[in-house]
């Protein structure tokens, strides 16, 4: 077709915000490669002296909790989405479906603050969860759960479930409604048409809902924040502590140039471990 | 109705039981958020002994999230508008023409899904000081851009996928020039693909926190950097009350949505029969 | 006036000149040369995949040619776009305009082409009263039939004075008799305003019903072109053959050719043949002869007959019957035989034995595949 001439003009103001958008990347790039001076805004000279504080245990044991929390929050948020999925895209009652997509959909847009927020007046200790089981006598002094990994995963498990049962119901929804159906018609029962049909063809949107949900908890901050309190550090709480406390912005820069490395090797590894299954993919 | 089996009714209730334990899940943190916001007395406790509306009135005053709102406002505003136009045009050139970088510049708009937000915030604040630009509203609205548009690219691109090419075809076939037939044909047919994409990007900006936590001043702070100071700060129900406005403004945001755009077909889990 | 031969570029409303189309490792049209005269209507038929939709689509300019030139009223216009070629279209799906009434659908190219307000009003007007659809100008299209959009598509076509009008598979999605009874109307309309126009169908019934001549095509090259009659009394090759309406094929060994005809032998039995596509064969070579069921003939098992078989099926079809008769022969498994009245029914019952004898000054033999 022949080239029109407005295509230039289309094309140019989404070239600049990649321009700009590879601007910013390239500054926490650059960044990252400068001394930090204690008591000035302003970096020093080239180095690589950050990235070799990268080993000091401080900093590597921030790495690996993000790591154990991302994933644990992944698996999780896999376990808990899918029968929600599931259900979305099988409930066939238009009032029913409305209702449970508006319930799905809400959190994905009410941000991590306000959710966390809720998080906190659900675990802290003269929280909901805490009166609940004193005054039905189950406990007597109030649980932990608030500054502990296991409260910052429910919240973050609640953070990420909209996305992933998104991108799992897009998995399932594309799957023609005749595959089960022959299954059925060749004897399978409901288990086992789930476990050879509908599972093994949903593969697609679970690794994609599981990249999701990883990259998502990779970036949070309210809520290792809030919750976790200081007990529970994440990179971007480091990030923001390192930029906002100590001005250190160099260091800071470094720890994004990791944290992106990191995620890209995840997020590589994922992909290679799922190629076996683009086979499947159906349309 | 299908006709089943015991076995059937059984693993159907089971199945029942489990999605209703999920959403009960999903909708505890809204509902305890609701009933503290209710308490009368200015700590934490359940059940309230007393009720009130007034930490409702007191979230309203409240000069801090007053200017967030208002800040939040503006920024949306234009991030989702300079989001839209930039990306439904480029959307548009993505699907129906070849040209050079053309991947290259997509994948560099795409990217900033999978990048942290604290890293695009770090990457703006940096590159604010180094131009020179003062941390005012503008350097706020081009990182919401970027961060709002891979969902109002992924929004109209979809749209136009579901477009069928032969309206087009068809008013060309009639003496329409690409422009008339943009102008007459494909942006009628895709108003509801843009409209949501914008609903989309104006709902994902005006909540956008960790980046805007890094890029916004005090004088420019928007609601939930707002909020995330005040949690750091108080503990009266103040920010439950904002929280209860928050859910229900938002709910009903997505309810309109839903009902008249077709959130499924947006999200692309309509059930293919 | 009925051209008969591929018109040269001057003469010829619409002119393919070698033209070729590829996408990626897809040919989808291989070196195509055709010739559409003014007013002819022409048919692309041909099995689905065979690009006759490509072809139709470099007509209108939503593809450009990979290789040769394409014409319009002798001017070149492979560099033209769509909006500028003049052409008239009607869509597989109608592709009307969900956001504008039957009136503003109509009106829309008039107003690409600046007709003054008063004149588009009129001619609107008269093109809706040409495809009887007075009296619906401002409803959607949704609130239309799939017969009446079917018009609608066809009055904003024609509103403008196309050139040529394009039709893909215009009447594909109707029901079998609002089918024929668009078939007879676009083809009165046709006549009347002197159209030219290029027709495509994968219905070989369409496209012998319609055509002033049809071009049959298969894997990217078109096979035979010319009438409808021609194409069904004398297909050029195998493929047309069997394609356009039904056919036999029975194999057979040439025995002996002398200028137009050849005596082929089928079996015990042997048939004289017209010869024209065997020149240059070797004797006793394999042929492949094309019998026409309505070319048969069915006799009592004791007269004269090429092949003997016996009825296995009967397909009662109102006007006639068709038989299939299973051979013992080595010529072929199954034959079709068709049989005009009803009496066929009575007089050859299933499982009776049969003989059959062939029309074959009629029928066309090609070297064996
Ligand atoms: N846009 C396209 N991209 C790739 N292949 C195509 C495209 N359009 C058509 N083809 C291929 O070209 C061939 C001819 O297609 P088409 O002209 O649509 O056939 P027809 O209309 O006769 O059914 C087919 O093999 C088809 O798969
Ligand atoms: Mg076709």
């Amino acid at each position: 077709m022949n080239q029109q001439p407005f295509v230039r003009i289309f094309t140019a103001p989404a070239t600049l915000c990649a321009v700009g958008f590879l601007a910013a990347m390239a500054a926490v790039l650059q960044y990252s490669l400068r001394a930090y001076v204690p008591g000035s805004l302003d970096p020093g000279g080239l180095t690589l002296a950050n990235f070799a504080d990268l080993l000091k245990p401080l900093y590597a044991r921030v790495f690996l909790d993000t790591v154990v929390v991302c994933a644990m929050t992944a698996v999780v948020t896999l376990i808990v989405g899918y029968p929600l999925a599931y259900a979305l895209v099988r409930v066939e009652q238009p009032i029913l479906r409305s209702i449970l997509l508006v319930i799905v959909v809400t959190p994905l847009f009410l941000g991590e603050v306000v959710r966390t927020y809720a998080w906190i007046i659900v675990l802290g200790n003269n929280g909901f969860i805490n009166s609940l089981l004193m005054s039905l006598g189950l406990i007597g002094k109030p649980l932990q759960l608030m500054f502990t990994s296991f409260g910052v995963v429910v919240a973050l498990v609640h953070v990420t479930l909209p996305v992933m049962v998104i991108m799992l119901a897009a998995g399932l929804s594309h799957i023609d409604r005749d595959y089960p159906r022959a299954a059925e018609s060749l004897g399978a029962g409901p288990i086992r048409v789930f476990l050879t049909v509908t599972l093994p063809l949903s593969l697609p949107g679970v690794v994609a809902g599981t990249t999701t949900a990883f990259a998502w908890t990779f970036s949070a901050f309210a809520t290792p924040q809030l919750i976790g309190g200081g007990r529970v550090n994440m990179i971007s709480n480091l990030v923001y502590q390192l930029g906002f406390s100590s001005f250190n912005f160099p260091f800071a820069a470094t720890l994004c140039v990791a944290g992106l490395a990191l995620t890209a090797l995840v997020l590589g590894l994922l992909r290679l471990a799922s190629r076996p299954l683009r086979k499947i993919e159906v349309h | 109705m299908t006709p089943r089996s015991t076995y059937q009714k059984v693993l159907g209730w089971i199945g029942l039981l489990t999605v209703f334990v999920i959403v009960a899940f999903l909708i505890l943190p809204a509902a305890v958020v609701t009933i503290a916001a209710f308490n009368d007395k200015p700590i934490l406790s359940f059940p309230p002994q007393t009720w009130s509306w007034r930490w409702f009135g007191r979230a309203l005053a409240y000069e801090d999230f007053r200017q967030g709102f208002f800040n939040g406002l503006i920024v949306t505003t234009w991030s989702s508008t300079i989001a839209l136009c930039v990306g439904g045009m480029f959307a548009f050139v993505i699907d129906r023409y070849e040209f050079p970088l053309k991947s290259a510049i997509e994948g560099i708009l795409i990217s900033p899904l999978v990048i942290p937000h604290f890293t695009v915030g770090l990457g703006f604040l940096i590159l604010a000081a180094q131009v020179g630009l003062s941390r005012g509203f503008a350097i706020v609205v081009i990182c919401h851009v970027i961060l709002v548009l891979p969902f109002v690219l992924r929004s109209v691109y979809v749209s136009l996928r579901n477009l069928d090419q032969s309206y087009e075809h068809a008013a060309s076939s009639l003496g329409a020039g690409p422009l008339r037939v943009l102008a007459t044909v494909t942006l009628p047919l895709l108003l509801p693909g843009l409209v949501s994409g914008w609903l989309f990007a104006a709902i994902l900006s005006f909540n956008e926190f960790t980046a805007s936590l890094f890029v916004t001043s005090q004088r420019t702070q928007t609601l939930p950097v707002a909020m995330y100071n005040y949690v750091r700060e108080f503990a009266d129900p103040s920010m439950a009350a904002l929280s209860v406005m928050y859910i229900v403004g938002t709910a009903a945001l997505i309810a309109f949505a839903n009902a008249f755009l077709g959130l499924g077909k947006v999200l692309n889990i309509e059930q293919s029969h | 006036m009925k051209p008969s031969a591929n018109l040269e570029g001057e003469q010829a409303a619409v002119h393919f000149d070698v033209v070729s189309k590829r996408f990626d490792d897809v040919v989808a049209l291989n070196d195509v040369t055709l010739g559409i005269g003014r007013s002819e209507f022409v048919t692309l038929l041909g099995p689905s995949g065979c690009g006759k939709t490509t072809l139709l689509k470099l007509a209108a300019g939503f593809l450009g040619p990979d290789g040769g030139s394409i014409s319009i009223e002798g001017k070149r216009v492979n560099d033209i776009p769509t909006y500028q070629r003049g052409i008239g279209m009607m869509f597989q799906n109608y592709a009307l305009f969900p956001h504008m009434s039957v009136a503003e659908n109509v009106a829309y190219g008039l107003k690409t082409r600046r007709v003054p307000r008063a004149e588009r009003d009129k001619r609107v007007a008269d093109a809706l009263a040409l495809v009887k659809l007075m009296g619906m100008e401002n409803r959607k299209p949704r609130q239309l039939s799939g017969g009446q959009q079917q018009r609608v598509a066809l009055a904003r076509a024609l509103v403008i004075n196309p050139t040529v009008l394009l039709l893909d598979e215009p009447f594909s999605a109707l029901d079998k008799s609002l089918r024929s009874s668009m078939q007879v109307e676009l083809r009165e309309i046709q006549r009347k305003l002197g159209l030219t126009t290029i027709f495509v169908t994968h219905d070989q019934g369409e496209a012998l019903s319609m055509s002033d001549r049809m071009a049959v095509m298969s894997e990217g090259r078109i096979r035979q072109l010319g009438s409808p009659v021609d194409v069904y009394r004398s297909p050029a090759d195998p493929f047309v053959a069997s394609f356009v309406g039904d056919n036999n094929r029975l194999r057979g060994q040439l025995v002996s050719i002398q200028a137009e005809q050849a005596i082929v032998a089928l079996g015990d039995a042997l048939v004289q043949v017209p010869g024209e596509r065997l020149s240059g064969l070797e004797k006793s070579a394999a042929v492949d002869l094309f019998v026409r069921p309505e070319q048969f003939r069915i006799v009592a098992p004791g007269e004269p007959c090429v092949i003997k078989g016996s009825v296995v099926a009967q397909i009662y079809q109102g006007g006639h019957v068709d038989l299939q008769i299973e051979c013992s022969g080595s010529v072929g498994d199954r034959l079709l035989v068709r049989s005009p009245g009803e009496q066929a029914v009575l007089r050859w019952p299933m499982g009776a034995p049969v003989g059959v004898a062939i029309q074959a000054d009629r029928c066309s033999v090609f070297p064996a595949a």
